[in-house]
């Protein structure tokens, strides 16, 4: 039911094309990893499937419905590449940051105080920010910001998240416990996952299918083909796009 | 105290400290936002709304909230063309605001004593009827603001995240620039088109200082700003100068005290981790 269906997109900033012609069919379970070089498209196309921006051509679509009806109900969660634009001395507190994503979905959590204040630290614990929960997040290092945004999202309880390098600037650990995590959702609680990283080894390992994009859709399947097929030609198409 | 004894003290009380409620409320999301300016930007807009009212007959304050919700509408409608320079949009309204004002006064030549009152604010003359003006206006900010905390909040932080989300952004920007200028329209009533702006970003920023949390930082602003309100007119009674400048001046003197206190607590911390770490040495 939260079946990921792009037809024939097309996106271009004024004169700029961005996105050319792309189909692509994401089912119900998948975690899907978007990569390819900076300024291939990647936050664009993920913006369209979020319904942040309409493209030129073509069309989105969510479960059988256009993505402009079918968001709206706490289905889709977004973290994106630039945590909170005004994070920078924003002074609500990580707790606070992280409550308020459960305010955005659906779930009936954010009236019972008790359940709220359970998920909300739980959502704490599982990236590792429970120890910051009453600093400012507008006094947090970069990456501690990204967790307590990945945490938010995942407080919403979506079906369909959808992630703009959730682990750029995050150190090593804390990546690998994300990667985890988001495998650990996708399998358990079947939430379909669409994240761009640019961590290819490691975002591949844990996705089961593969976009590659750079403008037009350079290689769309299984995690297990990519590795397969596009072991020499990587390099090639990731530079080229060819 | 003979103070409270009179009518027109108690009005005027009563009134400031609803301006003082709602003014740092809405102040708290502008200054997240990075629209500090807006408060001046409306304002000078209400001025051309008083002169431009008092031309065409109308009653000065209606004039002004007319002319003030549909700037504050243009505000918001410039502000989504230019996300990145949020204040380059309050800029230009702010001068469309003044350059009106200018060139409507002196067509309708109002005379001084009623523009100024506008300017300076009239906290001491307002009526039982402004009270009730000021307290329904009050409220409805309250009751929205209080509806729609979680989703200013979210939007101040990352707008995109609310909208795929599912908030109506659009909708929420448009009523909350609306609701800034009945704030300002009721801020021009009690300190003056001058100083509205300062009721709306001082306490916040003093507030700020504390560096607590969203909520927190909130609850703080109405404390500070409330304060200012009572101990700035009282002292403005007793010493015979204007509230309005008293009011506004109360408040950046509450944020230099607060600043003051902040030094003084980080200079001891750092005293204390100098000692403690003097004594790990030996
Ligand atoms: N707001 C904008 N206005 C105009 N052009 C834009 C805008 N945002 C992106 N572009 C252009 O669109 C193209 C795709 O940008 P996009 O941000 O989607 O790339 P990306 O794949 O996410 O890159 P990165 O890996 O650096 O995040 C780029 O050529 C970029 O210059
Ligand atoms: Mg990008």
């Amino acid at each position: 039911m939260c079946e990921v269906k792009l037809s024939d997109i097309h996106f271009s900033y004024n004169t700029n094309v961005a996105i050319d012609n792309i189909s692509l069919t994401i089912s119900q379970g998948d975690f899907v990893a978007v990569v390819g070089p900076n300024g291939a498209g990647k936050s664009t196309m993920l913006k369209i499937i979020a319904g942040l921006i309409k493209p030129t051509r073509g069309q989105v679509q969510i479960g059988g419905k256009d993505i402009f009806t079918a968001k709206g109900h706490g289905l889709i969660g977004y973290v994106p590449q630039n945590y909170g634009k005004n994070a920078q001395g924003f002074p609500a507190t990580v707790k606070e940051v992280v409550a308020l994503g459960l305010t955005l979905g659906a779930a009936a959590a954010k009236k019972n105080h008790q359940a709220a204040n359970h998920i909300t630290t739980h959502m704490m614990e599982l990236v590792g920010v429970e120890q910051l929960r009453d600093r400012r997040i507008g006094e947090l290092s970069g990456g501690q910001q990204q967790r307590v945004m990945v945490a938010m999202a995942l407080a919403a309880n979506p079906q369909l998240l959808l992630l703009d390098e959730p682990t750029s600037g995050i150190d090593y650990d804390a990546s690998a416990r994300i990667y985890e995590l988001l495998g650990t959702l996708n399998k358990n609680l079947g939430i379909t996952i669409v994240m761009v990283s640019h961590d290819i080894e490691k975002a591949v390992s844990w996705a089961n299918k593969v976009a590659c994009i750079n403008r037009k859709l350079c290689f769309f399947g299984s995690s297990k083909e990519f590795d397969d097929t596009h072991a020499q030609a990587r390099h090639l198409w990731y530079y080229t796009g060819q | 105290m003979e103070f409270f004894q009179y009518d027109f003290i108690q009005r005027a009380l009563l009134a400031g400290l609803i301006t003082g409620i709602v003014c740092p409320l809405i102040g708290s999301f502008v200054v997240v936002r990075r629209q500090s300016l807006i408060g001046d930007g409306l304002g000078h807009i209400a001025f051309a709304g008083v002169t431009g009212g008092y031309m065409v007959g109308l009653y000065p304050v209606v004039g002004a909230l007319i002319l003030t919700i549909a700037g504050a509408v243009g505000i918001e409608l410039v502000r989504r063309r230019h996300t990145e320079f949020a204040d380059m949009g309050l800029a230009i309204f702010f001068y469309a605001g003044a350059a009106m004002a200018i060139i409507f006064s002196t067509m309708t030549r109002m005379p001084s004593t009623g523009l100024l009152s506008f300017l300076f604010g009239s906290i001491i003359t307002v009526s039982l009827t402004d009270v009730i003006t000021i307290a329904g206006a009050g409220t409805l900010v309250l009751v929205i603001v209080y509806f729609l905390f979680d989703k200013l909040m979210l939007m101040s932080l990352d707008e995109d995240i609310a909208n795929v989300a599912g908030i109506n952004t659009g909708m929420i920007n448009m009523l909350f620039s609306i609701l800034t200028a009945l704030v300002v329209v009721v801020g021009m009533t009690i300190v003056g088109i001058l100083l509205v702006s300062a009721l709306m970003i001082v306490p916040v920023a003093t507030a700020h200082l504390l560096r607590v949390g969203f909520k927190a930082t909130m609850g703080w602003a109405v404390i500070f700003s409330m304060l200012s309100v009572f101990i700035g007119l009282t002292s403005s009674f007793y010493l015979d100068i204007a509230p309005g400048g008293t009011i506004v001046m109360t408040a950046i003197l509450l944020y230099i005290i607060m600043t003051i206190i902040r030094q003084c607590i980080a200079f001891k911390e750092r005293r204390k981790e100098q000692i403690l770490s003097s004594f790990g040495d030996e």
